[in-house]
């Protein structure tokens, strides 16, 4: 299992069309992926649970990756909230 | 994958929704907007949803999103135009139609089957805003 | 297209298009206003399209491409409900130039079960089954006594009139009319005109032959 914290740096949030490509990269994996943040935990992989999340920008969030690819998992994950999921 | 059709009273509302999904969606997804009437009037078209539903099938069925009212009624009737097997792989989501075309998009593009595609629209019912 | 069959449909669809603005009435009363509008758009979209089955005797086909029409250019709630009556109408009278009692009551049988089957809906709803069915059982009637086409048509629009009458005494439990629930009651049911108005139509133009 890893677990890492990473702060949401895109102007819009984890919503929306970032919500989908996190649970789209999510999905590409065979680890389980879960969020944390706000005391509140989420399927990483269900486009409704990380909406529901309403994570906006500048919240921290624990990613918790489970599974034979974990690593690659997280790094991916980790390397999209850092890009911005390509905003301006 | 699961196709989506969104079908409405107003073109620009399908079109709308669709331009929106298509931001979620993955580069051979197929979403299909039905809005409106031939003559550009408001209201609904079983035929204009049977075609929707027929290009938006690649095999693994379709997920139809609804407004209000005769969008449901041309929606089945639609269905009857199509062949077994396709009527059999078709269904409609009891969702809001904007938030439950977005989470079926995104559903779908994760390769979930119908079932799995129609709940995840259907839960777009308890999404808060506020 | 025969003639007479062309007028036929032609004279119904004038009727509905006649009455735009009282359906529409009746409907911006309990529902959302556009019974009329979307009726008489469907029946100009049938007019227009009469036009390409001038040769055409089939019963059964010219009412296929009538039901076909009104499912795409209808708009509302009445497309998928009256378009899917006449298919299914087309069914019995399919092959057929002329029509007999026995046949009509097919057809009558045949469109209800339709409209029952895409509306889930049925008689005591506010819908336009409180006009029809009562007009179907009328004619039937007729029929079992051995009445002749006008004379079972003349008591079905008689029992669709009442069955419209019937209509603003009850509260819609389907439709758009149902949201409003106690207040429905005392309007009479747009799509139960229709039906009647339709019906009444067919009566006066058999009669003027």
């Amino acid at each position: 299992m890893i677990e890492i914290q990473v702060t949401i740096t895109n102007t819009s949030g984890l919503h929306a069309r970032p919500a989908a490509q996190f649970v789209q990269k999510a999905a590409t994996f065979k680890s389980k992926v879960k969020i944390a943040a706000n005391n509140k935990v989420a399927d990483g992989k269900s486009i409704l649970a990380v909406m529901s999340m309403g994570l906006k920008q500048n919240t921290q969030i624990t990613i918790t990756t489970e599974g034979e690819d974990e690593k690659e998992c997280s790094k991916a994950l980790e390397d999209m909230i850092k890009s911005n999921f390509g905003e301006e | 994958m699961v196709g989506v059709v969104i079908v409405s009273h107003s073109q620009k509302v399908a079109e709308g929704i669709r331009e929106m999904a298509l931001q979620m969606s993955a580069p051979e997804q197929k979403i299909i907007a039905a809005g409106g009437m031939a003559d550009g009037g408001i209201g609904t078209d079983a035929f204009q949803v049977s075609e929707a539903i027929i290009s938006a099938n690649t095999g693994d069925g379709v997920a139809v999103m609804v407004d209000l009212g005769s969008a449901v009624l041309s929606t089945e009737t639609a269905f009857e135009f199509l062949d077994e097997e396709l009527r059999a792989k078709v269904q409609i989501a009891d969702a809001p139609i904007l938030e439950g075309a977005i989470s079926a998009v995104v559903e779908a593009s994760l390769g979930s089957a119908l079932a799995a595609v129609i709940a995840t629209a259907e839960g777009a019912r308890t999404l808060n805003k506020c | 297209m025969s003639g007479e069959l062309y007028e036929v449909i032609s004279a119904v669809g004038e009727t509905i298009i006649g009455n735009r603005q009282m359906l529409t009435d009746l409907d911006a009363a309990i529902g959302d206003g556009d019974h009329g509008i979307n009726m008489a758009r469907g029946f100009e979209a049938v007019k227009a399209k009469l036009q390409t089955l001038e040769t055409e005797s089939d019963i059964g086909k010219v009412l296929k491409t009538v039901g076909m029409t009104l499912i795409s250019s209808v708009g509302g709630a009445a497309g998928p409900l009256y378009g899917t009556a006449f298919l299914r109408a087309a069914v019995p009278s399919q092959g057929k130039t002329e029509l007999d009692v026995e046949t009509i009551g097919l057809m009558l049988e045949a469109a209800i079960a339709g409209i029952k089957e895409r509306g889930k809906a049925t008689t005591g709803e506010k819908t336009m089954l409180d006009a029809l069915v009562p007009a179907y059982e009328a004619f039937q009637d007729g029929a079992k006594t051995g009445k002749s086409v006008i004379e079972c048509l003349e008591l079905a629009c008689e029992a669709a009139q009442q069955g419209v009458e019937f209509t603003k005494t009850i509260i819609a439990t389907k439709g758009r009319a149902s949201y409003l629930g106690e207040r429905s009651r005392g309007h009479q049911d747009p799509g139960a005109t229709s039906s009647y108005i339709m019906l009444k139509a067919l009566l006066e133009h058999l009669r003027r032959q």
